[in-house]
């Protein structure tokens, strides 16, 4: 078979789509579903600029066939922010300035999105070892780091 | 991207049937994290490939199980499952420690311990590990199935001899015992997200006056085919530890390195640098520095 229909929740909607069985996770979110927050980088596992949560965990969409993904709960960084509100992870990278060109930005989000579901309140230490799947050019990390315990602050307080 | 047919068993006896009629044509996919990377890249390792054999949704694959003193793992079980398995961080700690090292978070909750052994790349962390376990796979097809030592299915760097129509489909090992003292170290070019430059992988057993009772020895990326050097383990066992023989041994590890596998354009390197990680392992499954 070339072309599979499959069922998946993306950001809470649910899509019935039929794709062809060589597209990739992060081909159908981009090209079929036009949610463009997740890039393309390196395209093999490297530089986790395309990280999406599947089933709360965070991934290489470029590295998952979309077949694969038929049944799970994908979660994009288009699913951040809530009626026009920033998520506390947001609002903490635009905080902490641990954005700068922002390529990074939205793989780096997921992979802290699933820290701070794994850690509600993580060390540098393990802030460090979760977010080894990204690479970040600009910032030398340190911001983002700051901006994790920030954000890890603000749930707190929330 | 190539282009293939894809098809998504749901048992394994289902996989087995495709497999037999596919044969060389067909790929087994279940994290994809080296598939796809290849796909992609049209590797010359996936030539006349048609057909992608998806085996991530046969549960009957995932589980990690201990029977009498036999640990027993489903070959789809990701990384970071092995690295959160209470059972495997008792029975042979250093086996979730190599998968806590493999990629980045993102790979190891896709990536397999089933595809990391027929991805057969010399830098494979979970390999040296299951090496120093003495790990045997097995093998089933259409014909039936067989268990064989792990060692035994690597031909030479990315190959194995594992028959077109066979998938594998478990690792077991015995566990260690309370006594065993193990460590894993892994070299890469940077701390996070690095191939291993080198790895290795030790189990030590002493008796109560402190001589060591057995010794493996598995270094990775340094070998033409995974496996223990019996030679660096015989200068330790029935021996006190002491730091002359840790060295001794080490050295013997990156002599026969250079014996299996002929002197390389690494070898300057690899010659110091495996017998210095051979020395700090060992010394850190003794516990001292």
């Amino acid at each position: 078979m070339k072309t599979l229909t499959i069922q998946v929740t993306v950001n809470g909607e649910a899509f019935c789509k039929t794709v062809g069985v060589n597209m990739t996770l992060l081909e159908f979110l981009r090209e079929e579903l036009h949610l463009t927050g997740t890039k393309l980088g390196c395209n093999e596992g490297e530089c986790g600029a395309c990280t999406v949560l599947v089933d709360g965990k965070p991934v290489n969409s470029c590295l998952m066939l979309a077949v694969e993904a038929d049944g799970a709960e994908i979660f994009t960084v288009e699913g951040l922010a809530k009626d026009g509100t920033l998520h506390p992870l947001q609002e903490a990278f635009i905080e902490a300035g641990a954005v700068q060109c922002g390529f990074c930005t939205p793989g780096m989000l997921m992979s802290a999105k699933a820290l701070l579901d794994k850690y509600p309140k993580p060390t540098a230490q393990q802030i460090r070892k979760e977010l080894e799947g990204n690479i970040c050019r600009c910032t030398g990390y340190d911001r983002i780091v700051k901006a994790i315990i920030l954000a890890s602050e603000m749930n707190k307080e929330g | 991207m190539m282009r293939f047919n894809y098809f998504r068993p749901a048992s394994v006896k289902e996989a087995c049937k495709l497999l037999n009629q596919h044969q060389s044509e067909a790929k087994v996919i279940a994290g994809g994290t080296d598939l796809m990377v290849q796909v992609r890249d049209e590797d010359k390792k996936l030539a006349g490939m048609k057909t992608v054999i998806d085996v991530s949704h046969i549960n009957e694959l995932r589980y990690i199980q201990e029977e009498g003193n036999v640990i027993r793992i489903g070959a789809i079980v990701t990384h970071d499952q092995i690295f959160r398995s209470p059972i495997l961080k008792s029975a042979a700690p250093l086996l979730p420690e190599a998968c806590n090292t493999v990629g980045s978070p993102q790979i190891r909750h896709r990536g397999t311990i089933g595809g990391s052994i027929c991805n057969a790349s010399p830098a494979a962390d979970p390999v040296p590990a299951l090496v120093a376990l003495n790990a045997e796979v097995k093998l089933e097809s259409v014909r039936g199935e067989r268990v064989v030592p792990m060692v035994d299915i690597f031909e030479k760097p990315y190959k194995t001899n594992i028959g077109a129509d066979e998938l594998l489909t478990e690792i077991s090992f015995k566990r260690l015992s309370d006594a065993s003292k193990t460590a894993f170290i892994k070299l890469g070019r940077r701390k996070a997200l690095a191939i291993a430059r080198m790895n290795v992988a030790v189990v030590l057993e002493l008796d109560d006056q402190g001589i060591v009772t057995e010794a493996r020895i598995a270094p990775g990326s340094v070998l033409p085919r995974p496996g223990r050097v019996s030679e660096a383990e015989e200068v330790l066992i029935g021996q006190k530890p002491t730091a002359e023989l840790i060295e001794l041994a080490s050295k013997k590890v990156s002599a026969v390195m250079i014996e299996r596998s002929g002197v390389r354009w690494s070898t300057p390197y690899k010659e110091p640098v495996i017998a210095v990680l051979t020395r700090r392992a060992l010394n850190q499954a003794l516990g001292v520095e």
